[in-house]
């Protein structure tokens, strides 16, 4: 029953839970400092879209994903110590509930 | 005799594995084993089975036990809760963001690395420690 629930996730949830897991890799190079910043901001982000983004608005999710993916592709860059500049889009989205 | 002599291997041969990877401490008892296999073909039948199974009892129990501490810590489970092998992730309140966190968090405490695959299929701590357990066998063989 849990498991047959956890074995259906959909192509996009595989990808969106990918994208995740890749950030989370991305951020173990950086400092432990940063590593926990960033641990923070993506469990966040990621935990705020979950809720707030309706599951059928595939255009938006898409468009999320490749967002995410440009991001974590420039989090990887060993150049690139922290993340504060994603924070920008927190204070522009306003999630009224 | 024969097939008792080649069952009674590939059975100290098990405990051995897992006991390397266990506990260091349980040495004492495998050099036992071996000596007694030695001298008496026929009457160590029952004993090295037994000694397998709390030998690979003991090595659940306690990667179990590590899991349910990262488990714990991971999903901020509230003190007067207990997490046993049997429990699920989700009657825990974790959903699939806590799962992917978990199984990295898992990764780093036993320093292994676990396919998204089968890291999707984990719905419980004793799944997770069971695939834990694998992953080390395979890397150690």
């Amino acid at each position: 029953m849990g498991s047959s629930k956890v074995q259906r996730l959909s192509g996009m949830q595989k990808q969106v839970l990918s994208l995740f897991r890749g950030f989370l890799r991305a951020a173990r190079s950086k400092s432990e400092e940063e590593r926990r910043k960033i641990e923070a901001i993506v469990s966040q982000e990621f935990r705020q879209n979950a809720k707030n983004v309706d599951r059928k608005n595939f255009l938006y999710i898409e468009y999320l994903l490749r967002r995410g993916n440009k991001q974590l592709d420039q989090l990887r860059d060993p150049g690139t110590t922290g993340l504060s500049s994603l924070q920008l889009h927190f204070s522009k989205t306003d999630y009224s509930e | 005799m024969a097939t008792n002599a080649l069952s009674g291997t590939s059975l100290s041969m098990r405990s051995l594995t897992s006991q390397t990877q266990a506990f260091t401490s349980l040495s004492g008892q495998r050099s036992g084993l071996i000596s007694s296999f030695g001298r008496k073909n026929v009457s160590f039948n029952s004993q090295p089975r037994q000694i397998r199974l709390q030998i690979s009892c003991a090595a659940k129990a306690d990667t179990v036990d590590k899991v349910c501490e990262i488990v714990k810590k991971q999903l901020a489970v509230a003190e007067g809760e207990t997490v046993t092998a049997e429990s699920t992730f989700q009657k825990l309140g974790a959903d699939s963001l806590d799962t992917v966190e978990i199984v990295m968090a898992l990764e780093e405490a036993f320093g292994i690395a676990i396919e998204e695959e089968s890291a999707q299929t984990i719905t419980t701590v004793q799944q997770a420690a069971d695939l834990i357990e694998d992953i080390i066998d395979k890397k150690s063989s």
